[in-house]
């Protein structure tokens, strides 16, 4: 019987500590403290519905140990609300708007990837957009509509090809 | 019922001395495959050793005529350097045909290596770039060529107190790597090849050629490279040469693939990797 560990980071601006048995993922650990936000797909590291941002970087939560993130800054949609966030306001209101969400279960992943894509300076291209959110797989739209609201972010922001 | 500890080790030092320490230690760094085998029941009754924040152990040197990377360097580490991408080609192709951007936050190039899946992307490039691996043990270290380092599908020189603290390999201006996968993305190999190739005129001077998923563990392309050696780099001359293929790899059917279709995409492969590295036609290379 594993003995129980304390893991404490910042989740979407708040300090938290939760206690886990030793080899929980970080999923695990944030859906059985009520943050459902973080959705569990395939939970081996395929599907990327999970994804969260650890330290900026994109990271599938499922596939990652929850002690691992001890003193960590970790993002998930629920950190992306109206006025705290304006670039993940701006990724959430261009999926609405470029109708980006059919059933919505790859949504929470593919706004994360969004969100690092675009805070990394990303570009309004296509096919480096399709590249950033490779690691997140949707079964209802056929990317198009997520490319395109995603493009449109980067476009609004001034970051066209020319 | 999953029964794991925990230990932070956030120094070379201190994984030593929790690996010399524990009978059950089980290290984890990305947490890519380890996560896999606890959720897959595959490991059980083991102590977590976290390598992440050893820091040390993170990083790529610029040694001159070699290149050093650090265990848990991770991959995305490696497709963000300018120096993996101009000095050791194959293995930047390697890291950013590697499953996908997120992926590769986590996944480590020791990782990676110590896994020992034939299907490796880094161990094919390293193997070409003749990557020397540093293991470490307290109070002992030795060296040991990636040609020798893997013994079957998942298993390694490894003793169960030792890691793979780097990795050093030699700069190449003529080599590449191909991967054949289903997708383009989150894809694990099919098959996938690397070339590094040393011409003097259009006479090939010395040619190394590895092969990863077409065997129990990632290997050479003895037979083919001996063809080509001292051999005038033409159309003719490839074809006949890897035919050797025959005699250099002995893949199985599996879920991605069957040993006979790999047999057949192992010379195209190949033949495609090799004009890669010397840079004149497609190679197919992303």
């Amino acid at each position: 019987m594993s003995k129980d560990i304390q893991v404490s980071f910042t989740l979407n601006g708040k300090p938290v500590t939760y206690t886990v048995a030793p080899h929980t993922s970080l999923l695990r650990m944030l859906r059985n403290n009520y943050n459902y936000d973080v959705k569990c797909g395939c939970e081996e590291g395929d599907c990327g519905t999970c994804t969260v941002l650890v330290n900026g970087e994109s990271m599938k939560s499922c596939i990652t140990l929850a002690a691992q993130v001890e003193g960590a800054n970790i993002v998930t949609t629920k950190g992306l609300t109206y006025g705290t966030d304006e670039i993940g306001h701006m990724i959430q209101r261009a999926f609405v708007e470029c109708g980006s969400i059919q059933c919505g279960f790859c949504t929470p992943g593919m706004v994360m990837a969004a969100k690092e894509y675009i805070d990394d300076g990303g570009i309004a291209d296509r096919k480096a957009i399709r590249k950033a959110i490779s690691g997140n797989l949707c079964r209802c739209t056929g990317y198009v509509k997520i490319v395109d609201a995603i493009y449109r972010v980067a476009k609004d922001l001034g970051r066209e090809v020319r | 019922m999953k029964n794991f500890a925990y230990r932070e080790a956030d120094s070379k030092d201190a994984i030593l001395a929790a690996l010399a320490e524990l009978k059950d230690a089980y290290v984890i760094a990305g947490g890519t495959n380890v996560m896999l085998n606890i959720l897959d029941k595959k490991v059980n009754d083991r102590t977590l050793v976290n390598l992440r924040n050893a820091k040390e152990l993170r990083g790529i040197k610029d040694n001159g005529e070699t290149i050093t990377i650090g265990a848990t360097t991770t991959i995305s580490d490696l497709e963000h350097s300018e120096l993996i991408a101009g000095e050791a080609k194959a293995l930047w192709q390697a890291a950013v045909s590697f499953a996908d951007p997120t992926t590769r936050h986590s996944a480590t190039v020791g990782g990676n290596i110590s896994n020992a899946s034939p299907a490796a992307d880094t161990a094919t490039a390293l193997m070409v770039l003749d990557a020397v691996v540093t293991i470490e043990k307290k109070g002992a270290k030795r060296e040991v060529a990636l040609t020798d380092f893997f013994k079957g599908v998942g298993k390694t020189v490894l003793a169960a107190d030792e890691i793979v603290t780097a990795i050093t390999f030699k700069k190449s201006h003529n080599c590449a790597f191909i991967k054949l996968g289903l997708r383009n993305a989150m894809a694990i190999s099919v098959a996938n090849v690397a070339v590094n190739l040393v011409k003097q005129g259009d006479v090939v001077k010395d040619i190394k050629i590895a092969m990863g998923s077409v065997a129990p563990t990632v290997r050479r392309c003895a037979e083919v490279e001996k063809a080509l050696l001292g051999k005038k780099l033409e159309d003719a001359v490839i074809a006949e040469a890897v035919k050797g293929l025959d005699k250099d790899i002995s893949p199985i059917d599996d879920i991605r693939a069957t040993g006979k279709y790999r047999k057949q995409v192992a010379p195209v492969l190949v033949t495609r990797a090799i004009y890669a590295a010397c840079g004149c036609k497609d190679g197919g290379a992303k």
